[in-house]
């Protein structure tokens, strides 16, 4: 069958895909973010339609209103293409005033980057900040990457004579890079850019900046200078027309960075009455609780599990993954991203895959397969016993960081307001599927995708004096898991899986 | 495991309680306490580290398994030193300086332990200081070292070194272990043994310190 061509604006992307496949897949791999978890909630993820055709259904009227549909506007989680379409993506076109969440904002001439510097992704945007609008988006890969995928190989070659020039010097060039794609791909060439904020985790600050990463190799891991970081583009090494100011947010403590400060201002955490909860799952999981009078945050280490790393069949979600798995009939159902053969398992498919085994009875609730070492989910992909334990151990680390710190500002998860969780996989988990490996016990009403609300955070930044910042930076303190003598007890307490869905 | 009693049984699901209840009724049926660890809980604690090893077991069913046993050694402790019985060594096990990791020590310390050795557990970020005065103390017979990070894993090679110094390289042996290190980084800082697992950590330690 003849595929179908998508082009996506203003990226200027053309793309093919198999017809029927579901936009929510394509536009993922581009950045479109779903935080409902393209469940068809929140109308964020809506797309114009401004050639070909995509079907208007009574349900995206009723979400969107007749009116909008009639002009165009689509739910990408609602849509499959089944013809050639140019979608403009709603989302980039947003300015930050109608977020969801409004905020003061003073504006201002000029044009301002805000950037979320991750270990492994980086994501950029452009805005005017006299009105707020986002002008264009990059995103690209850490190149960093290229010498150790996880923070601690970033450090030890960090620590190295040679490895802090080069981590240093690629990381600038890339952003360098994607600013400079940035400005191009708006045509705004005479206008000055004002302002680059950037956020991240304690290494990327220090290497980003040049700041020695040895003390971060061992144990206390105290940074020498982890605060706000405010450079020259000469510093940097960096022509830019404007000559624009670039901050590196102030560090929260340990491993925890500013994209954890950003993410604490995007949601509001500090004007919350009711203790809330950001969760950010990754290779470092990162836990924050608090409200308005006090806030905690830690970091730990859960591996690579939940991005489908070390297992078996694991992959990254995209084309051939299983991502989720539901069960019907008493046997389990996978749905497979863009609709093809089944290639591998990424993780949300991971959590639901071990959920529906443990509702199922075929994983046990000390995380054993019954009756063999291999469950067979789509031909060809199989779920193994060591994925299991894999998962167990992701799981238990950030499960035993939530009890901790709950413990540690004297809640439970029952007094929790909401829960955001922040990130990709946030975005994608299934929150039953979470509560019933015991991931997190919340109930699943008060749990809330968030997006990336590193970015959002950084937005703000943008738009604010320094100082609020460090106003935050103040009230959040944050606790050294590793130190805590009831971490390891509580870590391996959390590895088994719940007995029964409760 | 051929035979099956209910102090094994309670040691192989991990149930303390069960696990002294049947050591105090066996004693004082007047059971010999060498007997009971050579022939009761060191195969139940093997068994357990065979399950382990073939993933029937994961990390809390071993350290349940290990606490039971512990338990249960409590009680017998004072009678095998009031019988003067050996233990088949003595072994100084921890965490390198510089990291804090506790898990996997614990699980090696556990098992070690459970096959009858005499375990001295320095806890994490131990220096080499620490080792060599708890040599020079007590003497020892291995010293086992365990790291979780890359960037601590060199303080292996510079305990070493330091044993070195100190004149006491040559009356122990050094087994290490941990997520990053291989066996070429063994024979790179000229380690006695490597193990990426607590159950081989026993075997490795059988074989060196020569209790089998």
């Amino acid at each position: 069958m003849a595929q179908v061509r998508i082009n996506i604006k203003p990226l200027g992307r053309t793309l093919h895909v198999e017809p029927g496949t579901p936009l929510r897949d394509v536009l993922y791999e581009y950045g479109v973010e779903f935080p409902c978890g393209g469940r068809g909630k929140c109308r964020s993820c809506r797309v114009r339609l401004l050639e070909g055709g995509l079907p208007a259904t009574a349900e995206q009227e009723e979400i969107l209103t007749p009116r909008m549909v009639a002009e165009g506007w689509r739910l990408a989680c609602r849509c499959d293409a089944v013809q050639d379409v140019t979608l403009e993506i709603g989302q980039w076109e947003a300015t930050v005033l109608t977020d969801s969440t409004p905020f003061d904002f003073a504006p201002r001439q000029g044009l301002g980057v805000a950037i979320d510097l991750g270990t492994t992704t980086l994501a950029c945007q452009l805005l005017d900040l006299s009105t707020g609008h986002v002008l264009g988006v990059q995103t690209g890969l850490n190149p960093q990457a290229a010498y150790g995928a996880d923070i601690m190989t970033r450090v030890e070659f960090g620590a190295t004579a040679e490895g802090a020039g080069r981590l240093s010097s690629v990381i600038r060039a890339e952003i360098l890079r994607l600013i400079r794609n940035l400005i191009a791909q708006a045509g705004l060439g005479a206008e000055p850019l004002r302002d680059v904020v950037i956020v991240g985790n304690t290494v990327m600050h220090h290497l980003f900046c040049g700041i020695d990463v040895t003390p971060l190799s061992h144990y206390p891991f105290e940074p020498v200078r982890d605060g706000l970081e405010i450079l020259e583009p000469a510093d940097l090494g960096w022509a830019l027309q404007g000559n624009p100011a670039v901050r590196f947010l102030p560090c929260l403590g340990g491993f925890v960075g500013s994209d954890i400060l950003a993410g604490v201002r995007a949601i509001r955490m500090e004007e919350s009455e009711r203790p809330i909860v950001l969760v950010d799952l990754g290779t470092n999981g990162e836990v924050v609780v608090g409200n308005r009078e006090r806030i905690l945050c830690a970091s730990t280490a859960a591996g690579p599990a939940f991005e489908g790393a070390r297992i078996r069949m694991g992959m990254q979600a995209s084309t051939g993954a299983i991502s989720d798995v539901g069960i019907a009939g008493g046997k389990a159902v996978c749905r497979i991203l863009g609709g093809g053969s089944a290639r591998g398992i990424c993780g949300s498919g991971l959590v639901d895959a071990v959920a529906a085994g443990l509702r199922l009875g075929i994983i046990r609730p000390d995380g054993r397969i019954a009756g063999g070492d291999e469950w067979l989910l789509c031909d060809p992909v199989s779920l193994f016993q060591n994925d299991v334990r894999e998962l167990q151990l992701a799981k238990g680390a950030i499960a035993a960081a939530i009890r901790l710190l709950l413990s540690n500002w004297s809640t439970r998860s029952a007094e929790i307001g909401r829960v955001f969780l922040a990130g990709a996989f946030g975005n994608y988990v299934n929150r039953s599927s979470a509560r019933r490996i015991g991931l997190m016990d919340f109930q699943d009403e008060t749990v809330t995708p968030a997006g990336n609300t590193a970015l959002l955070g950084a937005k703000l930044a943008l738009f604010d004096p320094a100082e609020d910042f460090q106003t935050s930076l103040s009230r959040i303190r944050h606790v050294p898991l590793a130190a805590d003598p009831r971490f390891h007890e509580v870590f391996v307490e959390s590895m088994s899986f719940p007995p029964t869905d409760g | 495991m051929p035979e099956m009693t209910e102090l094994k049984e309670a040691i192989l699901r991990g149930d303390a309680k069960t696990a002294v209840a049947a050591t105090r009724t066996l004693l004082a049926e007047g059971i010999d306490p060498v007997e009971l660890v050579t022939k009761q809980m060191i195969p139940a604690m093997d068994e357990v580290g065979r399950r382990f090893e073939c993933q029937d077991y994961f990390v809390p069913e071993l350290l349940l398994s290990a606490r039971a046993m512990k338990s249960a050694l409590e009680l017998v402790r004072p009678l095998l030193i009031e019988r003067g019985a050996t233990p088949a060594g003595r072994v100084i096990i921890g965490t390198v300086k510089g990291d804090l990791h506790d898990i996997g020590k614990n699980l090696v310390a556990s098992m070690l332990e459970g096959a009858g050795f005499e375990v001295v557990d320095l806890g994490v970020d131990v220096t080499p200081q620490k080792i060599i005065s708890e040599i020079q103390a007590q003497g020892a017979d291995l010293v086992a070292l365990s790291a979780l990070l890359t960037t601590t894993m060199p303080n292996m090679k510079t305990t070493i070194e330091e044993l070195k110094k100190a004149g006491m390289r040559e009356k122990v042996k050094v087994i290490i272990g941990g997520a990053p290190v291989t066996q070429q980084y063994a024979d790179q800082i000229g380690a006695d043994g490597f193990s990426d697992n607590a159950n081989g950590a026993v075997s490795l330690a059988r074989r060196l310190v020569g209790a089998s």
